[in-house]
């Protein structure tokens, strides 16, 4: 019987029937199963709803405009994001050689103070070099002592010159070059002042 | 069994291309289609989705979830089942997300039995034991609910059920089977 109802099949339904005939037990088992069946047929619903529809269509739109809106957001979204990306980039580089300019200012600051600072050095040692030459250039009247007096005169206006223009520009190079070439040409007269003035007094 | 209604498959949308055309209009957002869906499944659907929740409202909002979740899902649509079973299998599920979100059961909702709504109910037919039945349906487990509402309530054939199911036809015919029995040994004692 069982494998009958399993089927469910016209034809096994037929033989379940007939079978059923001839049971007690079988015909109130296929009664309640029949029974079953036709009461699940009375359950088929249907109502009238001139609203569900309309409804629909309009979930259905309002889904479609929300997808778009959320598209344009998203795009929108996207926009500002690239804008911020590219912004922040261009920040980074923009600081990066910013700072780059900064460092390389810095260290020509620095390597200015350094030359600055050489030149000090070697003012003083020549003005060293100068006050050990003086009572030699101011008590002789040989003309070597004088023509060397002249001479460094003259350097000592050519220095203040290049140091009068080296002060309305720190950085010229060209400038500091001839102001150390000047001291050189000053030291190695001076030592001359002093080397003479040695050999005077020594005769 | 009985088969009172058309098999899904001839309704619309037979042919593989047209499903597939079909599906583009839904992912498009055509209204005509969805309305031409609507036309010829509406009304099954609503019976459907009511056999499950047992409220008139939430089977109408049932129905227009589906509508929805077709319309999102479409474009996803690979044409390994018919149109029309890959929409119902969404309903059921659809159907299943409103009980288990709503934790309503159907013995719990009260059942609107009015005549408007019950057309096709048998004028002097006997209401208590289709209360009766309803009352047995709502204690089975959603698998077997569902199996004995398509089949003896909806009047699906067996393939239809196992293409929306997504099991075999002989293991559609054996949960119904089940079903049966486990709801005439109630029935007899009742």
């Amino acid at each position: 019987m069982d494998d009958l109802l399993l089927d469910g099949e016209g034809v096994s339904m037929e033989l379940a029937a007939r079978h059923a005939n001839g049971c007690e037990a079988c015909l109130r088992s296929l009664s309640a199963w029949n029974e079953i069946s036709a009461t699940a047929r009375e359950l088929q619903t249907s109502w009238k709803s001139d609203t569900l529809w309309p409804r629909i269509d309009r979930a259905l739109r309002e889904e479609k405009r929300r997808a778009s809106r959320s598209w344009l957001w998203q795009a929108a979204a996207a926009a500002v994001l690239t804008i911020g990306i590219a912004g922040s980039a261009w920040y980074a580089v923009r600081s990066a050689s910013h700072d780059a300019r900064f460092d390389e200012q810095i260290l020509r600051v620095s390597a200015l103070d350094a030359v600055h600072q050489a030149e000090e050095a070697h003012v003083a040692a020549i003005e060293r070099l100068e006050r050990i030459a003086a009572p030699r250039l101011d008590e002789s009247s040989a003309p070597l002592m004088i023509s060397y007096r002249e001479k460094l005169m003259l350097l000592d206006d050519a220095i203040a010159e290049c140091e009068a223009q080296i002060g309305r520009n720190r950085q010229n190079a060209h400038l500091r070059k001839e102001l150390l070439a000047v001291y050189r040409v000053k030291q190695k007269t001076l030592e001359e002042v002093v080397r003479e003035g040695t050999h005077v007094s020594n005769q | 069994m009985h088969g009172a209604t058309l098999p899904l498959a001839t309704l619309v949308m037979t042919d593989v291309r047209d499903d597939h055309k079909v599906a583009a209009a839904c992912a498009a957002g055509d209204s005509s289609i969805f309305e031409q869906i609507y036309r010829e499944f509406g009304d099954r659907m609503k019976s459907i989705a009511y056999n499950h929740l047992g409220d008139v409202s939430d089977a109408e909002d049932a129905v227009q979830e589906t509508f929805l979740k077709i319309h999102r899902a479409a474009a996803t649509y690979s044409g390994e089942a018919a149109f029309s079973t890959w929409a119902f299998r969404i309903l059921i599920n659809t159907c299943y997300d409103f009980l288990r979100r709503r934790k309503r059961r159907i013995d719990e909702a009260p059942l609107d039995e009015s005549p408007a709504v019950l057309e096709k109910s048998v004028p002097g037919a006997d209401v208590a034991k289709r209360i009766m039945l309803r009352k047995m349906l709502a204690s089975l487990s959603e698998q077997r609910r569902t199996v004995f509402t398509l089949f003896e309530i909806d009047g699906l054939s067996h393939a239809e059920i196992a293409g929306i199911l997504g099991i075999s036809e002989g293991n559609s015919k054996w949960i119904l089977f089940a079903t049966k029995k486990e709801l005439q040994q109630q029935w007899k004692n009742s």
